[in-house]
């Protein structure tokens, strides 16, 4: 249990720029709030036992074990890409979907079939406005999940959106999200409070890949100044050697070496060992060398359940991921794994000091071997 | 307030202090008066408005002290006596042209300055003595030592003034000012008013009929002479007297409110033959014969006088002229410690001087007194601290300002005003104002902040100025942000009154003291014709204001405006009924639960809010609660109901 409260989150996360900005600290406190691209503290809250804002945040101590054993009853970090119930490459079967997603349309398939089927009555999740700002949303039919596909790489306080759902909202919620949000999903999941929308109700997580995230606010300012963002349609970054950031429009397409983008990573993603979403019902990513598709890990029950309905009504092509795909998926998040626990090391300057992470002596001595 | 123009003379009226010095200018005949509001001296200009239009004379309140003077002597200049009134901080405001006015001369109507001194600062910002200001000023100066002087003196001032042709000053102080008394009434004059500027040059007179400082040095000679003459009157006033034993022990020299309570330490010491007063009401300049005199009859002198040591210090400056082998008295007062030299004084503090000076023993009180008085107090009333009223605007706005400032997350600050809005130094206002000095100045200050840029200066400025104060000495600034580009947000809480002192109109508010409808000077169409980017807020509507001021602290470029317009409370109140019916809902106050920690009755703080322990809720004080519904927008759980009442 937790014994700090928003000052400890303000000097240990925030202004130490480990703030992944999941907003999963907003959206139901009165004290902190989120505004372009930084959490702010409003006002002094005195709470210092059982602070949600402090327990849920992805960057305060997480033991993983324990949420492991809580959420797959499996220890963590046998596995690169975590608990693995299948590894699948879809897409989906409606080009209306495909044309509209980042890449094979798995996301929006699968939302629209859970909605469809009262799986879920509503879904949190990014949209990208008319002037490509992120922003959460509360997404309860169809035509609005339709209205989010594509990704804008830029971080955005998703679980804000979720906090401000009413208490006594039973609604039945999926939540689509990033690896750091899924973590903190996983964190209210393992430690469930009665004050605030019940984790109960969250009945689908799914998790994108994410090697890292782009400043909302500095980011967006390039952008701006280098674009007109009314009329962008679509964002991308190939898959390797590209290193591109490309922004497609009306007219065509435009392109930003992706060294120049880099300077507007969250500095909290060079700390984060997930590219997976380790801790979601299904982890959703592209295929490397295969556009139009999606790598699509299950990882619960519920997962699987899902995969398998919408293979029964043929909302989605399901095929095995080639192994050579699987074995370049898992080297990829293996190195993301061990470069960010050398980067926490060396922040933290003692291989006993890893910050944020609660990882078992023989995971740590082998990642950072 | 009372009815200052009954004409009832030898009758008695009870009257404030300010009432008595408007009954005093109008049995002296004045014309004209003019006035800007400020705590003590407000009720001066609002009783002679109240009944200016049936006795035929012109009242206004100006839009700033140095106006209201100007257009004072204006009238003095075609021969209408006239008064102008002010707290101590107007002496600043216009001493500029005090300065010049002594040099010009008043004309043919006598003109007068009262102004309010409030030791303590119990309703200012400082506690300013306005008596050195007479004296480097070279006015003579006169204090009333209760209610009918303060009635007599102004009458006779107004002689005074006119005969010598220069203004005088009549100070009092808060205790004069706010305390009631009975008084005396004298005849009112029945002589019509006739204003004539006289242009042509009066032969036997070495000055032509201009009212100017030059030359200075002829100028300064007469006004010398002028104040020989008012020495020469003052050596014989009857408002200088000495009450005590021949050759008294102890003799004290006092004047105004000090004399009150110099009278009442002698009363409880019983040592009226022992102790003398010699009580002043002419302090500057000093009338030196009837003072050495008086001197002369005891070894031991305390003075008792609030704020500076201004009767002190001449009276010394008077003894240093002694022959050198006179007697000298042994002087006590502020200068040996006797007596505070700073704040207001009470007959306690002047009982314990006089006893420490004679070496007497005196317990007031039985010494458990006060702490039973104490704890009476706090068991009968509740504990509040200084706080906007339920319903302020300002409350909204500075919460708004407060959100906005963190978010923007540039360390921005605010530098504040004068007016109910200066409380937002403390948790009124969150703690939001980090400058606070003079009308004007939150402004003026923020001229300078806003042009460090290039020193790595990014701290977003806003500078807070009520209505009243944006009209009274704000423009210049704003002027000066626009022209010279200096980076800050002027923010006018416009509330439509002069809220503070007590509703007087200002220009803003399209009517006059004596009632009359008359054009409002519209502060958006003002600032926009300067060139300012002009937003005009309500309040109430915090999501908005927040963004508002968001937006104008992202963007570049000079001085910006935003006005947040909302009804003082107490003037809505008076018009309109509640707006809305404000209630908790109990299921949904989480209290001090994670997620609130009670945020409406610990941070956002009206008195409308009441923490209820025993249920850990909140409630609403329904005697308190204006129904303004602004907290059922700051409770994130929806747990504060408004509905339309």
């Amino acid at each position: 249990m937790a014994t700090k409260g928003c000052k400890e989150l303000v000097s240990e996360v925030i202004d130490t720029r480990l703030c992944a900005l999941c907003g999963a600290c907003t959206g139901n406190c009165p004290y902190l709030a989120y505004y372009k691209g930084r959490i702010t503290l409003l006002d002094n809250c005195s709470r210092a036992d059982e602070a949600q804002c402090y327990e849920y945040c992805p960057r305060t101590y997480t033991d993983m074990n324990a949420i492991s054993q809580k959420i797959f009853s499996t220890p963590y970090g046998e596995n690169e890409i975590g608990t693995v119930k299948d590894v699948l490459m879809v897409r989906a079967t409606d080009t209306i979907v495909r044309e509209k997603a980042q890449y094979g349309g798995a996301v929006t398939a699968l939302l629209s079939l859970a909605l469809a089927e009262g799986l879920i009555n509503g879904v949190v999740l990014t949209k990208t406005s008319d002037d490509k700002a992120p922003a959460p949303f509360l997404a309860q039919s169809v035509d609005d999940v339709l209205q989010c596909a594509g990704s804008s790489y830029m971080a955005c306080p998703v679980l804000r959106r979720y906090n401000q759902i009413a208490k006594g909202d039973n609604s039945k919620l999926g939540i689509v999200a990033m690896p750091c949000q899924v973590l903190s999903v996983a964190k209210m999941k393992a430690e469930p409070r009665q004050n605030r929308v019940s984790i109960g109700n969250v009945k689908l997580v799914i998790g994108l890949f994410c090697t890292w995230a782009l400043s909302p606010d500095k980011f967006y300012q390039f952008l701006k100044e280098n674009l007109d963002l009314a009329k962008v349609k679509k964002f991308d970054i190939p898959p390797p050697p590209a290193n591109r950031f490309d922004v497609f429009t009306a007219s065509g397409k435009t392109s930003f070496p992706l060294e120049q983008i880099r300077k507007f990573t969250m500095p909290t993603c060079a700390y984060c060992l997930d590219m997976t979403s380790e801790f979601a019902d299904v982890s959703v990513g592209s295929v490397e060398g295969t556009e139009e598709w999606n790598t699509v890990i299950v990882r619960t029950d519920d997962g699987a359940d899902l995969m398998e309905r919408a293979k029964k009504k043929g909302k989605l092509q399901i095929d095995k991921l080639p192994s050579s795909n699987l074995e370049h998926l898992k080297e990829a998040a293996l190195l993301k794994k061990k470069r960010a626990l050398n980067e926490i090391v060396k922040r933290s300057g003692d291989k006993n000091n890893l910050l944020y992470l609660g990882l078992s002596p023989q995971l740590t001595k082998k990642l950072l071997a | 307030m009372a009815n200052i123009e009954i004409d009832a003379p030898g009758t008695s009226q009870l009257f404030i202090g300010n009432e008595a010095i408007a009954r005093g200018a109008l049995e002296a005949g004045i014309g004209f008066a003019a006035a800007y509001p400020g705590t003590p001296s407000s009720e001066i200009l609002g009783s002679l408005a109240q009944v200016a239009k049936k006795i035929g004379i012109y009242a206004e309140w100006s839009i700033n002290e140095m106006v209201a003077m100007e257009a004072a002597a204006g009238a003095s200049f075609a021969g209408i006596r006239a008064l102008a009134a002010m707290k101590q901080n107007g002496i600043n405001v216009v001493s500029d042209f005090l300065a010049n006015l002594v040099m010009s001369g008043t004309g043919k109507g006598g003109l007068v300055l009262v102004s309010c001194d409030d030791p303590s600062a119990i309703s200012s910002s400082n506690e300013q003595d306005t008596r050195p200001a007479a004296k480097w000023l070279d006015i003579p100066l006169v204090e009333p030592g209760d209610f009918q002087e303060a009635k007599d003196m102004t009458k006779w001032l107004f002689d005074l003034a006119e005969e010598l042709g220069t203004i005088c000053i009549l100070r009092s102080v808060t205790r004069i000012a706010h305390a009631r008394g009975n008084v005396k009434l004298g005849e009112l004059p029945t002589k019509q008013h006739r204003a004539y500027f006289e242009q042509i040059h009066d032969l036997k007179n070495v000055m032509p009929t201009t009212f100017m400082p030059i030359p200075s040095s002829l100028r300064h000679f007469f006004l010398h002479m002028k104040l020989e003459k008012a020495c020469e009157k003052f050596e014989s006033s009857p408002f200088n007297r000495y009450v005590g034993p021949d050759k008294p022990d102890l003799l004290i020299i006092t004047s105004g409110s000090c004399w009150l309570y110099s009278q009442d330490a002698i009363e409880a010491l019983k040592l009226r033959d022992r102790v003398g007063i010699l009580k002043l009401g002419t302090l500057w300049p000093l009338p030196e014969r009837f003072v050495t005199e008086h001197l002369n009859k005891s070894d031991k002198v305390l003075f008792v006088e609030e704020i500076d040591p201004f009767i002190e210090r001449s009276v010394m400056e008077l003894a240093g002229n002694f022959p050198p082998n006179a007697a000298r008295p042994i002087f006590y007062g502020k200068r040996s410690g006797h007596i505070n030299a700073y704040g207001e004084l009470n007959p306690d503090m002047v009982i314990k001087a006089i006893s420490t000076i004679l070496g007497l023993t005196y317990q007031p009180r039985d010494i458990q007194y006060s702490k039973k008085a104490e704890a009476v107090a706090k068991s009968s009333v509740p504990e509040r601290s200084m706080t906007f009223c339920a319903g302020c605007p300002h409350r909204a706005t500075f919460w708004a300002i407060k959100n906005a400032l963190k978010l923007d997350g540039r360390d921005g600050f605010v530098t504040g005003d004068i007016g109910c809005y200066s409380m937002a130094l403390g948790p009124a206002g969150f703690f939001q104002v980090r400058t606070m000095h003079c009308m004007g100045a939150g402004a003026g200050v923020a001229n300078g902040l806003g042009k460090l840029g290039q020193f790595g200066f990014n701290q977003p400025v806003i500078a807070v100025v009520g209505d009243s104060t944006f009209y009274h000495a704000t423009i210049p600034a704003l002027i000066n942000g626009i022209y010279n580009q200096s980076k800050f947000i002027l923010v006018i809480l416009d509330n439509s009154a002069t809220a503070m002192t007590g509703f007087q109109p200002h220009p803003g508010t399209g009517m006059t003291a004596m009632g009359e409808p008359t054009k409002v000077v519209s502060m958006e169409a003002l600032c926009r014709s300067l060139g300012a980017h002009v937003e005009v807020c309500d309040p109430f509507d915090l999501k908005g204001t927040t963004n508002t001021l968001l937006n104008m602290m992202a963007e570049d470029g000079g001085a910006k405006v935003a006005i947040m317009r909302r009804s003082c409370e107490l003037v809505r109140a008076k018009k309109e009924k509640l707006p809305y019916k404000v209630h908790i809902d109990v299921d949904k106050c989480i209290g001090e639960a994670c997620g609130c920690d009670r945020l409406c009755t610990r941070i956002f703080l009206c008195p409308g809010l009441v923490w209820d322990k025993k249920t850990g809720k909140s409630r609403i004080d329904e005697v308190i609660c204006s129904g303004c519904g602004v907290c059922a927008d700051v409770c994130l759980q929806g747990a504060i109901i408004r509905e339309a009442a």
